[in-house]
């Protein structure tokens, strides 16, 4: 699997794993969902409520909301500004999300 | 009765160095941020389970940031810092409502400074929504602070420095980057340039530095070109580059294709004015300075007493400039609470001004060179999302144009377009620009999208629990 983490500059801290779509991929703390995800080289985020399209992060500072995922069962949350936790659970979000379920 | 009060809004180097200022002069002040930790964008911190081994490795405004953030941070006890606080709307009464841990509260100002920042500007283009097209201020946060490049076949593609800057945290950090798209034909303009920068010894050998790290690595880097579209399936695959005319127009003929598995996107920036807009401060079109921004007098105060606007929003011009308006500004809402006289103020401001006033010649200079020209708006075609949130095409917003709709406004009651969770900001400035061709206007003359709050999402939950601080 791919892992573009810069190894130089910085030391991370604690290494956990985190659940996406059912499959487990690694985290450290102080890392945010999305970067998590880049570094694993998964890029589509969610698919958009109309054109069906794939989207992934864009602006990267919590102002487009183009990377809301279902995070710990809760839609349309900004993986760029979200930390990752040990064991969360991180759900492609399809269309406009709704309350307790994926869908 | 308690000390009037002075609220900064934002922790980037405007909002930090008013607080410095107004916190030395012995005012009341209170900072609302939206990050976790002061520093904004530029300046941004990293998490505290993240250890920094070399500094050097983070690039230069990160070890500048340092310094800055650590003078606020001493001034911790003397001042309140809300971090985690989402601004959503300014009221009648001086009154700004924020959202904190899940709750919506209100804080009341007696003068109020505006220090938003900046956020990249969005051109349209055919495949601008495929996952893996990111903007450069996006893939910077990405590199320097969460340290993790956007791709394996990184390229970059837009106008002007930050581009350089972030080819060199890539090239650094280890990471590919196929080739550097420059839009501006800069050649001709590094002579004119270096005269501008007379006397701006910082800002020249970080550009020399860039310069340098970029031919050592032998990154491509092709001038008078732009991104016309990017290709793939599910995420970006390939990228269609093609030279400008000096409009910035395609070429014909000239297209060519690059595999890329990353496209960082940096045309510039546009001032984030939707608080400034909610105060009704009077605003004017300055292209050069990333669209609509506040007017200012020279303390930066605006037109609505009390409330004044520093940095990047109230005019797209880096770090160094929003920091010594952030200073002013600071002294002048002292002024303005008694805590300096009139003269004291002119004294300590007298150094910023200065400083202002050499930066403003090389600010010229970099302007001339990197404002957007009209050829970046009409790579969109009729398919090509304008608006991303609601799914808005070109097309669509031709057709409500055609139908009547003469300003962003009405486009958005007919069409959506600007109605989705960012709030207009990702499509607003290159619909003012489109809607002008499409009139046969100019940009100024269009009116742009209302601002109305909430300006940021807030969930109803969180309004329903609203509280009152103090």
């Amino acid at each position: 699997m791919a892992d573009r983490r810069i190894s130089n500059g910085v030391a991370r801290g604690t290494a956990f794993e985190i659940l996406v779509d059912g499959r487990s991929i690694p985290a450290h703390e102080g890392e945010t969902i999305g970067a998590a995800l880049i570094a694993a080289g998964i890029h589509g985020l969610r698919h958009t409520a109309k054109r069906h399209e794939p989207r992934g992060m864009f602006c990267g500072i919590g102002l487009c909301y183009e990377c809301a995922m279902v995070i710990n069962g809760v839609p349309n949350i900004r993986a760029c500004q979200t930390l990752a936790t040990p064991g969360c659970t991180v759900e492609t979000q399809k269309g406009l999300g709704r309350l307790g379920g994926a869908e | 009765m308690t000390d009037p009060m002075l609220v900064i809004i934002g922790a980037g180097p405007a909002g930090m160095a008013a607080a410095i200022e107004a916190v030395r002069a012995g005012v009341r002040v209170t900072v609302l941020d939206e990050n976790l930790r002061p520093g904004g964008q530029i300046y941004r911190q990293l998490d505290p389970s993240f250890t920094v081994t070399a500094p050097g490795a983070l690039g230069r405004d990160f070890q500048r940031g340092q310094a800055l953030v650590a003078e606020y941070a001493s001034l911790a006890s003397r001042m309140e810092h809300l971090g985690d606080s989402l601004v959503w709307g300014l009221f009648p009464e001086r009154e700004v409502a924020f959202l904190r841990g899940g709750e919506s509260q209100v804080i009341r100002y007696d003068q109020l400074i505006i220090a938003l920042g900046a956020y990249d500007r969005p051109i349209p283009f055919p495949g601008w929504t495929l996952p893996g097209v990111l903007t450069a201020g996006g893939a910077q946060r990405l590199v320097k602070t969460q340290r993790v490049l956007p791709g394996e076949r990184i390229l970059l593609v837009g106008t002007g420095p930050l581009q350089l800057a972030l080819a060199n945290q890539i090239i650094h950090a280890g990471g590919k980057v196929v080739g550097i798209v420059e839009a501006a034909g800069v050649l001709g303009n590094w002579f004119q340039l270096a005269c501008g920068a007379v006397g701006q010894w910082t800002l020249v050998s970080d550009a020399l530095h860039y310069a340098w790290g970029i031919t050592k690595a032998r990154v491509p880097l092709l001038r008078s070109h732009v991104i016309v579209e990017a290709r793939g399936n599910s995420k970006v695959e390939e990228a269609v580059i093609a030279r400008v005319d000096e409009e910035w127009r395609v070429v014909p003929g000239t297209a060519r294709t690059i595999a890329v598995d990353a496209l960082c996107v940096g045309y510039g920036f546009v001032p984030s004015v939707e608080l400034t807009r909610l105060a009704g401060c009077e605003h004017q079109y300055r292209s050069e300075l990333g669209g609509w921004i506040p007017v200012r007098d020279e303390h930066m105060g605006t037109t609505v007493s009390g409330v004044y606007a520093a940095g990047d929003c109230a005019g797209v011009a880096g770090s160094q400039v929003a920091l010594e308006e952030g200073r002013i500004a600071g002294i002048a809402a002292a002024c303005a609470l008694g805590r300096l006289s009139g003269e004291e103020a002119a004294r300590r401001a007298a150094p910023s001004h200065h400083r202002l006033r050499s930066l403003a010649r090389l600010r010229r200079v970099l302007d001339a060179i990197s404002v957007p020209r009209r050829g970046l708006y009409e790579l969109a075609t009729d398919d090509t999302v304008v608006c991303r949130c609601e799914e808005i095409t070109l097309g669509e917003i031709r057709a409500a144009i055609a139908g009547g709709a003469n300003d962003l406004n009405a486009i958005k009651r007919m069409t959506r377009s600007g109605m989705g969770t960012c709030q207009g900001r990702y499509c607003g400035p290159a619909l003012q620009e489109i809607v002008a061709r499409e009139r046969n206007a100019l940009p100024q003359e269009v009116v742009p999208l209302n601002p109305r709050p909430p300006i940021r999402p807030v969930s109803i939950a969180a309004l329903a629990g609203q509280g009152e601080l103090e």
